[in-house]
């Protein structure tokens, strides 16, 4: 229409392609910063008057895909809760110890059976009925060692449960107040891309805790749900409470009372099961962890220390024990009732009548534990009775095995076999899991900053900078030539 | 929608995943090869621990056997010795008796019932062989020797015939004091007899024998009754010395049968101790090989997925440096 139009067009070009390079350069400066997604500068022709004048810019987007997020954000909770299971029972396997490594439970049996048969030769060689009492302290404070390291992940995973649940509700308070800010900004009509990947980035670092949905609603805002179905921030936020306790004995369940449950806005919830509302992330994982994997792991430690405790306590075995009084291995020191059975591998002991470190004296393994002098040095039937008792096939009494008859050493075996197997599976689950997650973060990065992408782009707002910069250019030629009319 | 363009950490994360896998890989397919043992045992077996604990144990239990089988062929070969000492001195000692009495000079019977004293003296010294503080014929009593000294045996031995006459009397006397209760086995001084030893799996070694045993006794029997003719048994008599000095090496031969039977049964318990050796010491190697195929790594093949693996890092290595100088700076300066 008028020479002015043609000047002011061209101005809004300049305009327009500055603020695409300034969108540009925060682009290539955080090719690499985790939780930035792609901004993109939104032009449209301007239009003043039913006619073209110049070119607009609408807003600055936010190159994301929710869909993406949301199945990464699932993942990220499954991986964690798979990891955490899978890192437990490879604690487990390693407490019970593969038989080549010394120490191992499997070897200080094997070592024990070894004395045994060594004393039977010599019963009148003090050093051979020593080893015989060292192999058996060696092998009751192996289960006591394996038990303690079972109840220590139950502290641990107790500990990591308190700091999960103060995380999740001081990162649901920093989204509501996000949420409350990015509210009157996008009131006002600001850029908001950088509220919004903060925002973004809080709630990745909650989502593997527990497996979340994120749902959008009106002027940016998102409400968060588990897929249990607990709100967790819909307005305002939830609030998790836990109370964490310092020392864990394998008799304290939820059920005994002696451990804490999760509370949401003060009514407790189920941590595990089908129903449980936090169900599949680290959170589920490490109440699982606490209250069934260590459970289970130390049910079959105290159905071997009993087994233990029963053979060399069997009616008959040893004359000068009284009837109901310990055998060679003890319920921290008094008799074994089978009530008493949870708990027994970390309170199993070695009977002190027979133990020098306790105070006893050695030539009872060879006399027998009531015995109160020595007897013949030559005598060894009951040092082989004690290698029968060890080796024998015998039922367990302890339940959840499978029926039948065993050494100690195959029963041994046997728990390390279930350990090794449940370790096993637990690793190919969370390798898979993480092999997803792995799959989707790479499908999500690949949507990020392409610097070569965004150079190009710099060479198109290059060229179109300068041709903008041209049109001013003859505009004022033209002005200049229609002034110069005059004179 | 077909992206236009691939992010920049996608690279990135994807060359950075790929190192870590490679470097791991590399970390434990060395482990293997220096140590020559699976890195992940449990995923060796597939989770069955059962076969390799049972192959541990077995081959604790052969390192406990291949100690007491050491312990019992000393034992038994010493069992050997004394009853070797005790043959000669009994063939001797015989021999001399027996002679000394158809001479029927009390020269001859005195020096051969001095021999017998002597040699007494000597067997059961024999008998009293201690082998690394443990008496060889005391049973379980194993501190103590079986028995005293040979004065003492003499003495005993003197009250028992000191009402005989005859030497029918004297060796009827000396018989039952070597037999019946209250005699020689109140001179006992061992206990019972130790029970068997443990050399090989559900296999026992019994070396159950005692002083008390009748090859002992017999033999002590003759011994004793020739040297009561030196301690001046029926002096003067000498028809009845010569007579019992024949009466002795009579029964000094006689318990050669006895003997006989004692070596012949110790010499089966060592060839059952040695059989039960050559076993076990196959028993071990064959484990030893299970076991090494079970839960050892073939050498070759660790070192060649090493090799792979290092081959593969170092092309990573070289991707990463071509990949990261593909940029479109570079061309627009």
């Amino acid at each position: 229409m008028s020479i002015t139009s043609a000047l002011s067009s061209a101005l809004t070009g300049l305009s327009a392609t500055s603020r695409q390079a300034e969108v540009l350069s925060s682009n290539v400066a955080n090719a690499t910063t985790p939780g930035y997604a792609r901004r993109e500068v939104q032009l449209g022709a301007a239009v003043l008057a039913g006619t073209g004048q110049g070119v607009a810019v609408i807003g600055v987007s936010r190159d994301v895909d929710q869909y993406l997020i949301n199945e990464r954000r699932l993942s990220q909770a499954n991986d964690g809760e798979r990891g955490l299971t899978a890192g437990f029972l490879g604690q487990v396997e390693t407490a019970i110890g593969t038989p080549d490594i010394a120490g191992s439970l499997g070897a200080r049996i094997a070592e024990f059976d070894q004395s045994l048969i060594e004393a039977a030769s010599r019963p009148d060689a003090e050093a051979r009925l020593a080893l015989v009492a060292s192999a058996a302290r060696s092998l009751a404070g192996g289960l006591t060692q394996a038990s303690d390291d079972i109840q220590q992940a139950r502290v641990t995973a107790d500990r990591q449960i308190a700091s999960e649940v103060d995380t999740l509700n001081t990162s649901l308070k920093r989204i509501y107040q996000l949420n409350a800010e990015l509210q009157s900004f996008t009131g006002a009509g600001y850029d908001v891309s950088a509220l919004m990947d903060q925002r973004q980035q809080i709630i990745d670092s909650i989502s593997a805790i527990v497996p979340l949905r994120e749902v959008p609603r009106g002027m940016n805002q998102v409400a968060l749900f588990t897929t249990g179905g607990v709100t967790l921030l819909d307005g305002p936020p939830a609030s998790f409470s836990f109370s964490p306790t310092s020392t864990i004995t394998p008799e304290m369940t939820i059920a005994s009372g002696g451990l804490s449950g999760l509370e949401v806005n003060g009514r407790p919830v189920a941590t595990g099961g089908a129903t449980s509302p936090v169900l599949g992330g680290r959170l589920a994982g490490l109440f699982a962890l606490r209250d069934d994997l260590a459970v289970a792991a130390q049910g079959k430690l105290d159905a071997m220390a009993r087994d233990l405790v029963e053979r060399f306590s069997a009616a008959g075995l040893d004359p000068t024990v009284a009837p109901g009084a310990p055998g060679l291995f003890t319920d921290q020191g008094a008799a074994f009732l089978p009530v008493n059975e949870v708990g027994l591998a970390g309170r199993i002991a070695m009977n002190a009548a027979a133990d020098p470190a306790q105070g006893g004296a050695l030539y009872r393994l060879r006399d027998g534990l009531g015995a109160t002098t020595q007897g013949p040095p030559g005598n060894a039937s009951l040092l082989g009775s004690l290698k029968l008792a060890l080796t024998g096939q015998q039922p367990l009494s302890s339940g959840g095995f499978v029926a039948g008859s065993r050494s100690f050493a195959s029963l041994a075996a046997d728990i390390l076999s279930d350990a090794s197997a449940r370790r096993l599976n637990a690793d190919s689950d969370a390798s898979f899991s993480a092999a997803r997650l792995t799959a989707l973060t790479d499908l999500e990065k690949q949507g990020g900053v392409d610097t070569d992408q965004e150079l190009q782009m710099l060479l198109v707002i290059e060229k179109n900078y300068a041709a903008n910069a041209r049109v001013i250019q003859t505009v004022n030629d033209m002005i200049k030539t229609l002034i110069g009319l005059g004179s | 929608m077909s992206r236009m363009s691939v992010g920049d950490a996608s690279l990135t994360s994807i060359l950075q995943r790929q190192g870590a896998f490679l470097k791991g890989e590399v970390q434990r397919a060395s482990t293997e090869v220096v140590t020559g043992r699976q890195s992940d045992l449990g995923a060796g077996v597939r989770g069955d621990f059962s076969p390799l604990a049972a192959i541990d144990a077995s081959l604790a239990r052969l390192a406990g056997y291949r100690s007491t089988t050491a312990d019992v062929a000393f034992f038994s070969q010493s069992i050997q010795t004394v009853m070797g000492t005790m043959a000669d001195i009994s063939s001797e000692v015989a021999t001399s008796l027996m002679r000394s009495a158809s001479l029927t000079t009390p020269t001859q019977v005195n020096a051969a019932a001095a021999e017998a004293r002597a040699r007494l003296g000597t067997a059961m010294a024999a008998m009293n062989t201690q082998v690394s503080g443990r008496s060889l014929f005391s049973g379980v009593e194993s501190d103590q020797t079986p028995l005293g000294s040979a004065d003492d045996l003499l003495t005993a031995l003197q009250t028992a015939v000191s009402g005989a006459t005859t030497a029918n009397d004297v060796e009827a006397a000396v018989r039952t004091w070597f037999t019946a209760p209250g005699g020689y086995d109140a001179f006992y001084q061992g206990g019972a007899a130790a029970s068997p030893i443990p050399i090989a799996a559900g296999e026992t070694a019994d070396l159950s024998v005692t002083a008390l045993d009748p090859a002992f006794r017999d033999t002590l029997a003759g011994l004793a009754m020739g040297a009561l003719l030196d301690l001046g048994l029926m002096s003067g008599q000498q028809s009845t010395r010569a007579d019992i000095a024949q009466r002795a090496g009579l029964m000094l031969h006689n318990s050669e049968d006895k003997r006989a039977l004692l070596a012949a049964r110790i010499g089966t318990v060592e060839a059952q101790i040695e059989g039960a050796k050559t076993r076990n010491s196959a028993e071990d190697s064959a484990l030893k090989i299970a076991r090494s195929e079970i839960a050892s790594v073939d050498p070759y093949d660790a070192s060649i997925r090493l090799k792979e693996v290092q081959g593969q890092l170092e092309s990573l290595y070289l991707i990463t440096s071509r990949v990261s100088r593909l940029s479109l700076a570079e061309y627009i300066r």
